[in-house]
């Protein structure tokens, strides 16, 4: 809000702080508040009012009001109630009647009429006041309305009396069709959420909001009725929000203005309407004003103050900070009632009062002071921890941490289709945030995407959440953690095969066991995403428990995205990951007997997997084969096109004495056996 | 004869040191007129017979001979390649492991973390989904409220959920479900719908902090948080309070930092828990006090870092990373 140095200036006899001193002033006890500029003389304060004192400070005696209280200045206001003379012999009731149809919606309204004004420009004294705070100026009497606005932060309205069907206003919600033209010729089309002034006929003003054309102030008006109300905050919200026309006026009723101060803003307004516009001002106030607002009680206790703020501020200083704020105190034993303006829409518990009384009293005043509580050692976070543990495991293998957004465009969507749960957001502020992610891997693809320009080799990986819809009434946000890897050093393509190194070390690292790959996957299972190439994708599993998925990136999914590499991907449960992971660690001896490594060659089909030849091994060497290496996978020359050749190192080794040649060549034999028996294939000698 | 050559051969290979020796043993025996060779040139005087039966055994003998010098000149290339020179260059660059980096925010989070934590608060995480009435009106953020346009809203289509524009949610969710004294801070993501720029994004990540208990006073704000900025930006770091408003704090404060060079920088909003919000979570009303504050920690990270744009956050650009 743009404020006048030199306004601030008139309600004072003793001269203000430079204007940099009175800003930093403000800021410390009051509201954030910058030097802005200056208007000839002028300085223009930007004063960032907040929102709880919105009710009494959007306007130049509002931030007197501070001024005086912090500097102990007194505060010269005039009392136009008092000073205004009505000069005119009529009675202004003779000639208006209000009708007030919903008193919820318009608290007060109140109402003069001034005769035989001459409008003309304003006096240049009104006009750069006008300009310091960002209004242009239109003629005296509009002019006068906005001062008196900017001064006491009460709204005023001036209609041409005559250029109303009759003397009858009434304040009325607008009915569906109707329609308004606004003071600058916009029009409005209006329904029951809109409040209006009106006269027997039609809409003549969008109450609190903006005037309408038809009973407009111009070089021939002579008759002008002024008008001063209190409007509920909610209707002119709404109204505001609706029209999407917001105004001076609209700005501070939607913020809630105290209905007392009405009176005071019309009278100064007719006051100076009949200093400068030479009006005269009918006798009495049309003032409908149905429940009078009295001051509130609040109660205090002493003690909270200091219990509260954690300093020690004496009875008597409490009550003096109370009174400079203009809070009539009264002690009644260790309590307080503190009688609150009825300005102060903001006060109506104990708390508001201290804060007032800490602010002004001083916040650098209060000293730090750590507190006093029991020795309790936090609670772990055990997502927490794992998070950090396997971030450092992910970062040492050479990824980095990824953090993109919750969202995902269409163009995402259309390359996960198979996704039936998105969730959609209802109003993304671009395209950009239509849907929530359904996974992490979208968004990283595209950070691989992005990278390859500048890097051929790109690991990345992320912890976040994910969103899918569970039925028509739940959400469901997981927890996830993904990788993507792009690395075109490497000749062969082995993209797989290192991300599922990393899961196998990551899950090794965390102690979970048993961790196996299914690729007997049905064609359209959704717990894979359709971006996965179909013949190169497997669930994580974890005995029965499936923790994830890990694949090589379909072509054509690649395509779509723009990368002509080769990527894999994989995601996993973050949560299922916690809550299998373990600390547990126990140490076994080794064996104190030499083991006796074995090395077997097979000729297998093409097509048979590594881990049935392995599982065979185990389960005919029975428990004195310790270990099993795969050292070679080998195709090509010597061998034909069908097969392919397995070399193996065996271990064996057992706790108890130490093997003797025959023993191990006995089991040797046996798995041997098993591998040309059970499992049909040749060893190779 | 030649069984004795051998016997000598065998004594003698051992005595060979290194390849000027065994080149010397080589020409002795092997040589054009080494002594096998001599041997060997000999047996066209002999019978067919005994030139059979003495050629075999000196052939013989002469290739386990080669086999001892092959051996030999082998062990000494080796013995070779493993004698050091006599420096390495110290400059030459080292064989780097694979690397990766951290995401500046973790880092920024964890040492919050690690901040509070050592002063006894537990660290809490909450849902990204939320409800209107944990995110406003549980907060004291009434309906229709103009204060509630502060928190610009992002809508989940078809239901009556939101994504949730602060961390502050969490104060309601753990106070109705635990008894004080409590300390806790919620770092999270959070998100608000507004266009963005170089210092506002669609989505953000914030810590929220909530100390209470029957004493706990703003003091003891003044208390944690110095101690905290402190312990993060330095001791040489000033803080300073001034008036602030949040619906869910009263009363309601901004903190404001300075470092050694440049001007005051607002950091974080604070207050003392507004008796409203302990009602709505079911606390017994007047019994207790507290506060409770909210931190950037982009905002942090961009301080520390000296980030400018804070979507840089999002971009996962690995030239960004790696500098983490």
């Amino acid at each position: 809000m743009k404020i006048s140095y030199n306004w601030l200036q008139s309600f004072f006899n003793k001269k203000l702080l430079i204007p940099e001193k009175l800003a930093e002033l403000l800021t410390m006890r009051s509201f954030e508040t910058e030097v802005i500029g200056k208007n000839k003389s002028d300085y223009i304060l930007d004063i960032d009012v907040l929102p709880n004192r919105a009710h009494d400070c959007l306007s130049h005696i509002g931030i007197a009001r501070e001024i005086s209280v912090l500097l102990g200045y007194s505060l010269n206001l005039i009392n136009y109630n008092k000073k205004l003379k009505e000069n005119s012999k009529e009675l202004a009731s003779k000639l208006i009647k209000v009708e007030v149809k919903n008193k919820e919606l318009c608290l007060r309204y109140t109402a003069r009429v001034i005769d035989n004004v001459k409008i003309n420009p304003s006096p240049d004294w009104i006009q750069e006041r006008l300009r310091s705070c960002g209004l242009r100026p239109i003629n005296n009497v509009v002019d006068i309305t906005n001062f008196v606005m900017l001064e006491t932060g009460q709204p005023l309205h001036a209609f041409d009396y005559d250029k109303l069907v009759s003397g009858k206003i009434i304040v009325r919600n607008a009915k569906k069709g109707e329609k308004i033209i606004s003071l600058d010729n916009e029009e409005y089309n209006l329904d029951e959420n809109i409040l209006v002034i009106a006269d027997e006929k039609k809409p003549v003003c969008i109450a609190g909001i903006k005037g309408g054309k038809g009973p407009e102030i111009d070089a021939q008006t002579k008759r002008i009725v002024l008008e001063a109300a209190n409007f509920d905050f909610q209707i002119i919200r709404q109204g505001s929000k609706q029209l999407k026309l917001e105004t001076d006026a609209s700005w501070r009723f939607e913020r809630e203005l105290d209905p007392n101060l009405t009176e005071e803003a019309i009278n100064e307004a007719a006051y100076l309407i009949q200093d400068i516009a030479k009006g005269k001002v009918l006798k009495g106030i049309v003032d409908v004003f149905n429940k009078k607002i009295i001051p509130k009680i609040v109660v205090l206790e002493i003690e909270k103050v200091n219990n509260l703020l954690g300093v020690k501020i004496t009875k008597k200083e409490i009550i003096n900070i109370l009174k400079k704020l203009d809070f009539h105190t009264k002690i009644i034993g260790s309590k307080l009632n503190v009688s609150i303006p009825t300005r102060r829409i903001d006060i109506s518990i104990p708390e508001d009062l201290i804060e007032e009384i800490g602010r002004i009293y001083g916040f650098e005043k209060i000293k730090s002071k750590l507190p006093k509580a029991s020795l309790i050692s936090p609670v772990r976070n055990e997502n927490l921890f794992y998070k950090n543990k396997i971030r450092n495991i992910f970062i040492n293998s050479g990824f980095s941490e990824a953090y993109n957004y919750s969202f995902i465009n269409d163009k995402k969507y259309s390359i996960n289709k198979n996704n039936q749960n998105l969730v959609e957001i209802s109003n993304p502020v671009s395209q950009e945030q239509k849907y929530l992610r359904p996974n992490l891997i979208l968004n990283l693809l595209y950070n691989i995407k992005d990278n390859k320009r500048f890097f051929n080799e790109v690991r990345l990986f992320e912890i976040g959440k994910v969103f899918s819809k569970i039925n028509k009434n739940k959400i469901e946000e997981i927890n996830k953690l993904g990788a993507v890897l792009l690395d075109e050093n490497k000749k062969q393509t082995q993209e797989f095969y290192y991300l599922k190194g990393i899961i196998d070390s990551l899950l090794n690292k965390l102690r979970i066991s048993d961790i196996w790959y299914d690729d007997a996957i049905e064609e359209n299972d959704l717990s894979i995403p359709d971006f996965c190439d179909k013949n190169r994708r497997a669930q994580i599993k974890v005995g029965n428990d499936c923790l994830g998925w890990i694949a090589e990136i379909d072509n054509s999914a690649l395509n779509q995205i723009g990368i002509d590499s080769e990527i894999a991907a994989f995601e996993i449960d973050f949560n299922k990951l916690v809550t299998l992971a373990t600390e547990e660690r126990m140490y076994l001896p080794p064996s104190k007997f030499p083991s006796v490594v074995r090395d077997i060659a097979i000729l297998t089909n093409k097509d048979t997997k590594i881990v049935e030849v392995m599982n065979l091994i185990n389960a005919s060497g029975g428990a004195l084969v310790k270990d099993i290496d795969l050292f070679d996978i080998y195709q090509g020359d010597n061998i034909p096109d069908s097969k392919k050749s397995l070399a193996f190192h065996i271990i064996y080794q057992s706790d108890e004495h130490t093997l003797t040649d025959k023993e191990v060549n006995n089991i040797h034999q046996k798995i041997v056996n098993a591998l040309k028996k059970e499992g049909g294939w040749e060893i190779r000698e | 004869m030649i069984n004795e050559i051998k016997q000598r051969a065998l004594q003698e290979i051992n005595q060979v040191n290194n390849l000027k020796e065994l080149d010397d043993f080589y020409r002795k025996y092997i040589g054009k007129k080494g002594e096998i060779t001599k041997i060997l040139r000999s047996l066209k005087d002999l019978s067919e017979r005994e030139r059979k039966e003495k050629g075999e055994l000196t052939n013989k003998i002469k290739k386990e001979i080669i086999n001892l010098i092959n051996s030999k000149k082998l062990k000494f290339a080796n013995d070779l390649n493993h004698q050091k020179t006599s420096w390495i260059d110290v400059t030459a660059p080292g064989l780097l492991p694979s690397q990766g980096y951290p995401h500046p925010i973790s880092l920024v989070q964890e040492k919050i973390e690690e901040s509070f934590q050592s002063m006894g608060f537990s660290v809490i995480e909450g849902p990204e989904i939320e409800t209107e009435h944990y995110n406003f009106d549980a907060l004291n953020i009434p309906k229709n409220h103009p204060a509630r346009d502060a928190w610009d809203t992002f809508w989940i289509k078809n239901f009556d959920l939101l994504l949730r524009t602060h961390t502050s949610p969490m104060q309601a969710r753990y106070m109705e479900k635990n008894n004080p004294p409590l300390r806790i801070i919620v770092p999270g993501k959070c998100f608000r719908h507004e266009a963005t720029d170089s210092s506002h994004d669609v989505q953000f990540y914030q810590l929220e902090g909530l100390m209470v208990g029957k004493n706990i006073s703003m003091a003891n704000f003044k208390g944690v948080i110095e101690a905290f900025l402190k312990d993060f930006f330095g001791s040489k770091l000033k803080m300073r309070l001034r008036p602030g408003y949040f619906p869910f704090t009263e009363p309601s404060f901004e903190v404001d930092i300075k470092r050694e060079k440049g001007g005051w920088l607002e950091i974080m909003g604070a207050g003392m828990v507004h008796p409203n919000v302990f009602k709505s979570v079911g606390y017994l009303p007047g019994k207790l006090q507290g506060f409770a504050f909210g931190i950037g920690i982009d905002r942090l990270a961009m301080l520390k870092y000296k980030i400018d744009d804070i979507r840089m956050f999002y971009s996962n650009d690995l030239r960004f990373l790696k500098q983490f």
